[in-house]
């Protein structure tokens, strides 16, 4: 479970075009003001580590970020912050190294490929795009190299702009990044992504070939390859939860501290602008449904890679309505047959090629129908080997 | 009410019902589900919703002990059953279970176990008037409509039921949710799933006249027994704006108190149903950027001669003229005017603009395609001073004949040693640039300036640049 603490709530200083809490913004729900020590009294009553996210949490008075930050540092020995990089000034460098401040920024890539990332006019998101690639090069010459997460749109993975992208992510390993997450964009109705997003052909070329630039890079990861292999060999222990059975009125992966402090699901399913509050159960209706629901109805009855996607995350279901699949299957089932063939080639076990693949959907299934929720990995365990 | 009924719950609709629903207590599922829209909504409407939950349950035993229906169905856990059994009695009415079901693995005791099975399941329980006959809940199929109506449905609403039943339906409101259906469903009807009343049973349709008159009925019970405010929050509820939709076998209603959802039957309508209400993006900007970036050159545009600025890649290029702008950032703000000695394709000189549009920016450049590059990248109005450095000061200082407050130099690529000197004759403050070959060769700005003879500004050496002091400053 991720804590991701949010005291301005989806505030954020750009408005990138595909991000998706702009419908919150637009409905005009972003708090204002945020009380500080109920947001300190529910991260005592979690006992979590926690993140610092938004929105943009460098909105948030640098004094009451101070004290989120040393609260992390002193219970947990540090803090995750999620950031777009564009307000980070030279005295947080310090806050950063002080508090041990895991940095995650979020960049498409330099000058006009980051342009999605838009801040309201050109020269502005220019601007923008500059500070973060300033903080990105100060960050790893200080020793604190970020994560970064990409998100594959036509200003940086159309097929004529694949290879600057490439090599600048070459270059980011080569100034110390290490971790990439590599995010396909949020389609909306309204326009494909306003023009922005990549068929899922492009999607499914692009990610073809940063997978295989993976191979060529000495020191960055892609987290997603290895995470579908983890899936496909039945080991989700560490995968992210995009491959979960995630419920969107209680995500487990996700649980937000609003700005008074009340507890909020992870945004990525607000689709109608109110950030809901964290039904009272846990439950599993989607993947119930997906399971027996034709593929040509949304849903994903008959996939042999069930078990590994479950229809991925609900926030990219199809029309925006999180009881359908994710709208960009076909780039996860290319990826995922891939990976699969990978894996049968090396003599590795996939369970989307297992005997036991139905018997363990219908444990799986019986799990969710009651509430439950086992790991895949628990699962294999008690049946024996896949 | 005692606390121990709590933990019960009306099954909704009444009886009869279907042998094999998808939810086996739709009402509970739908209430545990509950996302409120925000704490003021939830500290509001949740502690009315459990009011409304205890005297539902009131009304319906009332309406049992007078006889208007023939019993009511009730789910508990194992750990109610004693107080749930106590409470028929007291009434004078008697409970009988019916049937079981393995409960949400979230609702189990902490301490039942596998091997005590009982207490992992739910009960559902008949009360009514002894003797109780378990069959008048569950009949067979040629009875259902008579026991539908005995269980107070319309006439309408009875067969329609039925025959629902036996097609083996088992949520009412699925036929209403479905793509096919036509009619706005509202808030009293999408609502009665939570079991609160004052609907009851099974509606046929959602402008059901005769399911209307019900609605009244339980309304005016409840009052009669002393349940005014808790009717008044019922009315309230019934005119509410609800978006309530069947999708896949998922129901969904929401209000703007909150949402709640649930596995209800599948839709066998033929068309998709409508995706979640979305409210309208912006889209003009954002069309107008894809296209003129389209039509750039990405290279050029990420920045050309990297090699001749002692870069190792466009990127690095990029990212180092970025951090510089950063680190002076200050410096920037108190300037009304900056030159970049030795500008080369004009990518810093861009940059700071893009930070400061109303500073005064000149370039040189020594290189006649690179300063052509420049003025491309910069446009005309903001002039580019081509030739040797000592040439290009010189016109710069006709130019700018009360100087410049900043310039930007990288010390290796000025031309002669004659150069740097001039360049702090026209400028009030010199910011030295290290490049990749220059942090390289020296591995930091100080090292960098001790190197070539360079004094820096105590305490200001950045990263990647750095400001001379006045005093000095002369070329090794």
């Amino acid at each position: 479970m991720t804590v991701e603490v949010r005291p301005l709530g989806d505030k954020c200083n750009i408005k990138c075009r595909y991000c998706y809490q702009e419908g919150i913004r637009t409905a005009g729900n972003v708090p204002t003001r945020y009380d500080l020590d109920a947001i300190i009294a529910t991260l005592d009553k979690l006992a979590e580590p926690f993140s610092l996210f938004g929105g943009e949490i460098m909105l948030t008075r640098r004094s009451d970020l101070e004290r989120l930050m040393q609260l992390g540092f002193d219970r947990y020995g540090g803090v995750g912050m999620q950031t777009n990089g564009t307000l980070i000034e030279e005295r947080d460098i310090e806050l950063f190294r002080k508090y041990h401040v895991r940095i995650g920024i979020s960049i498409d890539g330099p000058g006009p490929l980051n342009d999605a990332r838009w801040a309201g006019n050109l020269p502005a998101t220019r601007r923008a795009t500059a500070r973060i690639e300033a903080a990105i090069e100060t960050l790893c010459r200080e020793g604190m190299p970020p994560n970064v997460i990409v998100t594959l749109n036509r200003m940086n993975a159309a097929p004529d702009r694949l290879n600057v992208l490439c090599a600048w992510i070459g270059f980011l390993g080569g100034i110390g990044v290490r971790k990439l997450r590599l995010h396909l964009l949020e389609q909306d109705e309204t326009e494909a992504g306003e023009g922005l997003a990549l068929t899922a052909q492009e999607n499914l070329v692009a990610l073809r070939r940063l997978k295989r630039f993976e191979q060529e890079l000495p020191s960055v990861q892609f987290d997603i390859f290895a995470e579908m292999a983890a899936m496909l060999g039945g080991d989700d222990a560490q995968t992210s939860c995009v491959f979960h059975a995630c419920d969107p009125y209680a995500t487990r992966a996700v649980v937000g501290v609003e700005s008074d402090g009340r507890l909020g699901n992870c945004g990525r399913t607000n689709k109608d602008g109110v950030t809901h509050m964290r039904a009272g159960r846990e439950a599993f209706e989607r993947q119930l449904s997906l399971y027996r629901t034709p593929q040509a109805d949304g849903g994903c009855q008959g996939c042999r890679f069930f078990l590994a996607c479950k229809g991925n995350c609900p926030g990219t279901a199809i029309g925006g309505d999180w009881r359908m699949r994710s709208i960009d299957c076909p780039v996860w089932f290319g990826l995922f047959e891939d990976i699969e063939t990978e894996l049968l080639a090396n003599g590795e076990t996939a369970i989307s090629r297992s005997e036991r693949r139905s018997d363990l959907e219908a444990k799986m299934i019986a799990a969710w129908s009651i509430g439950d929720n086992p790991t895949l990995h628990s699962l294999i365990k008690q049946a024996g080997t896949p | 009410m005692t606390a121990a009924l709590l933990t019960c719950s009306l099954t909704w609709p009444r009886p009869p019902l279907a042998a094999t629903p998808r939810e086996a207590d739709i009402a509970k599922a739908a209430a545990q589900r509950i996302s409120f829209s925000g704490p003021q909504t939830r500290a509001l409407w949740q502690p009315r919703l459990e009011r409304l939950g205890e005297v539902a349950l009131a009304i319906e035993l009332e309406m049992v002990r007078r006889k208007r229906i023939p019993a009511a169905v009730l789910w508990t856990g194992h750990d109610g059953i004693g107080a749930l059994t106590e409470r028929a009695r007291s009434i004078g009415l008697d409970a009988k279970p019916i049937k079981a079901s393995l409960g949400y693995a979230a609702d189990w005791p902490l301490e039942a176990s596998i091997d005590d099975p009982k207490r992992l399941l739910d009960y559902a329980f008949l009360i009514g008037a002894a003797p109780l006959d378990a069959s008048i809940a569950e009949p067979a199929a040629d009875g259902l409509e008579q026991a539908a109506i005995r269980f107070g449905y319309p006439p309408c609403c009875a067969k329609s039921w039925a025959d629902y039943l036996r097609q083996g339906g088992s949520d009412p409101l699925a036929r209403l949710l479905a793509r096919g259906h036509k009619t706005a469903v509202p808030a009293y009807v999408a609502l009665a799933v939570l079991g609160l009343g004052p609907i009851r049973h099974g509606p046929c349709a959602a402008d059901c006249s005769a399911t209307r008159d019900q609605s009244r009925a339980f309304l005016n019970l409840g009052r009669e027994l002393g349940f005014a405010e808790e009717m008044s929050w019922l009315d309230e509820i019934a005119d509410w704006p609800v978006v309530a939709s069947l999708v896949n076998g998922i129901a969904e209603v929401t209000t703007a108190a909150f949402r709640c959802t649930w596995l209800s039957d599948e839709d066998t309508s033929p068309r998709h149903g409508t995706a979640a209400t979305r409210p309208a993006k912006r889209v003009g900007a954002a069309a107008a950027t894809v296209k003129s970036a389209d039509s750039a050159d990405i290279l050029t545009e990420l920045g050309v001669g990297f090699e001749a600025a002692g870069f190792e890649n466009p990127f690095a290029m990029r990212s180092r003229f970025s951090t510089v702008v950063w680190e002076q950032t200050a410096a920037l703000r108190r300037a009304a005017s900056a030159v970049h000695v030795g500008c080369g394709d004009g990518l810093l000189l861009e940059l700071i603009s893009q930070t400061k549009p109303r500073l005064r920016l000149y370039g040189t450049e020594q290189d006649a395609a690179a300063a052509g590059a420049s003025r491309r990248r910069l446009g005309a109005s903001l002039p580019v001073l081509s030739g040797p450095s000592i040439e290009a000061l010189a016109a710069l200082s006709r130019l700018a004949p009360d100087g410049i407050d900043l310039a930007f130099v990288d010390p290796e690529r000025l031309d002669c040693r004659e150069a740097l000197a001039a360049v702090r004759a026209i400028a009030r403050s010199v910011i030295v640039i290290g490049t990749d070959r220059s942090l390289h060769r020296h591995k930091d700005m100080d090292t960098l300036a001790v190197t070539m003879g360079l004094a820096l500004l105590p305490g200001r050496a950045g990263r990647v640049s750095a400001a001379l002091s006045a005093p000095s400053g002369r070329p090794h």
